[in-house]
């Protein structure tokens, strides 16, 4: 019965290959986001998603990837693994070449299956850091500065700009769970390289309340103080270091700090607050103008235009245009049609990609699939972030590290 | 008419006792059973892997909660927890070399003796009280997996399952997966049929209408809350490493976090205490009903019949979905597997409206 089934199938996509042969060429390329807009990733999956879609209408607009129209499906999750995998079978039967879940336990729950699959999942400031090495992940692709590069970045940035941190004490103010512990072991090895004293203060998930643990930060009156939470608990921490004495300009945040947070804290109190910057902010750069000019203002934007050139915004279209570039290189060097392995290669192939100044100049190799671990500290002036510094790595032996012995790890696992 | 009742005589009391006494109800499960056993052949793989293999694995969650919380009567909003365990427990012990068999029972273990040591608050505490000890409990497990790295799995907090054989049966192709969910699926669902006929299951029963009346008649309540616990726990254990090793193949906390609990929950209600059927259709529909809405809501914005916002679009389907929760709850109170029941009970006599027995 089954052989029966293949049969049909196979002679069904026979009759398909003919017909379809001479438009092989103009074939669309598909992605399938699956991401949650319904349960935890709510704060930043409208305006991410919005500047997924906003830039891919711009590359149709533009006529696609040479000629190759491309079609994205967006659906949601809800942050269930159970829905990803529902969600990644069918991408993957209807052959998408590229997902993105934006949410760690869906997109942990499918490296095995896109290894095994050999489709590209992006996994942009989410998801394993240690899926930057590439040799062992070779589908996976963390696109941007992990974890553990934003936290070197941060402690270099105090340690070369905020007057050194030898002998300082530096708080490290995490939400309890496995995204806020991952930093620690990097933040322990700089400690000792760096000679600061580090301690860590959790507080609980959600992170909602947090006054008790702020008592406790202002107690061991830390010259520096890492805030690394996500969603509503950043405006909280901000608010809680604010009200325990810690100044906004001690305050260091992991990537998830965005203006709406900057909004709940009140624009001017939180003047001064720093954070890892990944993209930048803002409508300045060429690619964003041309999106207001060539999608938003036509009318065909996905979302509202204010949330245009807004952080998590600008971070859809970072990660877009990262993978429309590896998607050129590859038609331009494999030919027609896409597939997954192509694709990879064709990121593999990146060579400083800065998505004409939105990112910071990225390379991807077969080994180094984290783009080299870019970033800067911005600082929040009141209407914006502000740049403190040009784009620059931060200790990447010490994140190199972390990352191999993850990726020993996984290795060891999958025998 | 349907069922064919006339002629169907029990000479002897083992065809009156037996699980379906009535031949059109066996049939009935036959023929699922048949449907259940060709799957791979008569389904896509997708269909196999993204839909039948979760629901027959939620099912033999929902039924060990059923086990608990239908006929033993006792609130149980931490059963996540009692699948993490398991999960974990079996991952370690696999990968510590013990074989998976054995590895599937030290998970049932595990979580029922876990289970059965917080199970033992409701020997004091009944009702909210109880919810209140099982919430505990979901939490301090969860609290316990994220801060020891030995049990979640380092710093990515991230465990694969290894590769595995099952009975000399690799546990590779997504075949051998289902097949052993399957047997798992039908192992309890045996199971607890069989216990909903036997002393213990009407001790159980008794416990659940009124403890103290059921001491006074002689069922030992400490002894049968410890039983429905530990029995319960157990199932839920393996259950928890079968999700592990059949589906996820990889496990992070967040997979059994205090949601899932609430969903394993909502299955058991929505389904009907007590019911096995209802296990089955609540499983399916607590875990397949937002997909397909998701998925009905997606297609219709694509077609162009319903242009929203991506946010609004993936909210709709969770608002119908709440609506049909709200509106099969309404309409019959115990669940689905009663809505079956009612179905059943019609047609059993029909054209009459009822029976004369």
């Amino acid at each position: 019965m089954k052989r029966l089934f293949k049969k049909l199938a196979g002679v069904t996509a026979l009759g398909a290959a003919i017909a379809a042969g001479p438009a092989l060429a103009q074939e669309p390329i598909k992605f399938a986001t699956p991401l949650d807009f319904t349960a935890v990733y709510t704060f930043l999956t409208n305006e991410y998603s919005e500047g997924q879609r906003d830039y891919i209408t711009l590359i149709n607009e533009r006529g696609g990837i040479n000629g190759h129209k491309i079609e994205m499906s967006v659906s949601d999750t809800g942050n269930q693994p159970q829905r990803g995998i529902e969600a990644y079978n069918r991408a993957s039967r209807d052959g998408v070449v590229m997902v993105d879940f934006l949410s760690t336990p869906v997109a942990r729950a499918m490296v095995n299956r896109v290894l095994d699959d050999e489709i590209v999942m992006i996994m942009a400031l989410h998801g394993r850091g240690d899926a930057s090495d590439g040799k062992t992940f070779p589908y996976v692709f963390p696109l941007m500065a992990t974890y553990w590069s934003q936290a070197a970045l941060l402690i270099d940035h105090m340690n070369q700009n905020e007057g050194g941190l030898e002998g300082k004490k530096v708080a490290h103010v995490f939400i309890d769970s496995p995204f806020g512990r991952e930093p620690i072991p990097v933040l322990e090895e700089l400690s000792e390289r760096l000679n600061f004293e580090l301690r860590t203060f959790p507080y609980a998930s959600p992170g909602n309340e947090q006054s008790a643990t702020w008592s406790d930060v202002r107690r061991y009156r830390p010259d520096f103080v890492i805030i690394w939470g996500a969603g509503g608990g950043q405006a909280v921490s901000v608010r809680d270091a604010i009200r325990n004495g810690i100044k906004p300009e001690q305050i260091h945040s992991v990537v998830w700090l965005a203006e709406a947070d900057m909004d709940t804290v009140g624009r001017d109190v939180a003047k001064g607050v720093r954070k890892f910057q990944a993209a930048v902010s803002g409508t300045d750069t060429p690619i964003i103008q041309d999106i207001i000019k060539e999608v938003i203002e036509t009318g065909k934007g996905a979302g509202p235009r204010e949330n245009v050139g807004r952080t998590y915004y600008n971070i859809g279209v970072a990660t877009m245009a990262i993978v429309v570039e590896g998607a050129r290189i590859a038609l331009e060097e494999f030919g027609a049609p896409l597939t997954g392995d192509k694709l990879r290669q064709g990121m593999e192939r990146i060579s400083d990609f800065d998505a004409q100044g939105l990112i910071p100049p990225a390379t991807f190799t077969e080994e180094d699939h984290q783009g080299g671990g870019f970033g800067r500290v911005a600082e929040w002036d009141g209407e914006q972030w502000a740049p403190l510094g040009d784009w620059h790595t931060s200790f990447q032996d010490v994140v190199w590290e972390e990352i191999r012995e993850g990726a020993e790890e996984f290795r060891e696992s999958r025998e | 008419m349907f069922y064919r009742l006339s002629g169907i005589y029990h000479t002897r009391y083992a065809t009156a006792r037996q699980l379906w006494p009535i031949p059109a109800d066996r049939w009935q499960v036959y023929f699922l059973l048949l449907v259940g056993v060709a799957a791979p052949l008569i389904f896509s793989n997708f269909t196999l892997t993204s839909y039948l293999l979760p629901w027959l694995i939620f099912t033999a969650a929902a039924l060990s909660l059923n086990l608990l919380m239908g006929v033993a009567g006792q609130l149980h909003f931490g059963f996540a927890a009692v699948m993490a365990i398991g999960a974990y427990t079996s991952i370690h012990l696999v990968r510590i070399g013990v074989p998976l068999e054995f590895a599937l029972v030290g998970a049932g273990l595990m979580s029922a003796l876990i289970g059965s040591v917080f199970g033992a608050a409701a020997l004091r505490v009944k009702g909210l009280y109880l919810v209140m000890a099982t919430l505990a409990m979901q939490y301090l497990v969860d609290w316990t997996i994220i801060n020891v790295p030995a049990i979640s799995g380092g710093a990515q907090a991230t465990l694969q399952t290894p590769s595995t054989t099952f009975f000399f049966v690799p546990l590779r192709s997504d075949t051998a997966r289902y097949y052993l969910a399957l047997l798992w699926v039908l192992f309890v669902t045996l199971l607890i049929l069989n216990i909903k006929r036997t002393s213990v299951g009407r001790a159980l029963v008794a416990v659940r209408d009124k403890d103290y009346a059921a001491a006074v008649i002689g069922v030992n309540v400490v002894r049968f809350k410890l039983v429905a616990f530990f029995t319960s726990s157990f199932l839920g254990g393996v259950t928890g490493a079968v999700l592990a090793f059949c589906y996820y193949q990889a496990v992070t906390p967040e997979q059994f976090t205090f949601n899932v609990s609430v969903q394993l929950v909502a299955m058991v209600l929505v389904g009907g205490l007590g019911s096995v059927l209802g296990s089955y259709l609540g499983a399916g529909f607590v875990l397949l009903a937002p997909i397909a809405l998701t998925n009905f809501a997606v297609y219709l914005n694509q077609m162009g019949w319903l242009n929203v916002s991506a946010n609004l679009l993936s909210h709709i389907p969770l608002m119908i979905y709440g609506a049909l929760i709200i509106g099969f709850l309404l309409l019959e109170p115990l669940g689905l597997g009663k809505i079956y029941d009612n179905v059943r009970k019609y047609l059993l006599v029909w054209p009459f409206r009822h029976s004369s027995m």
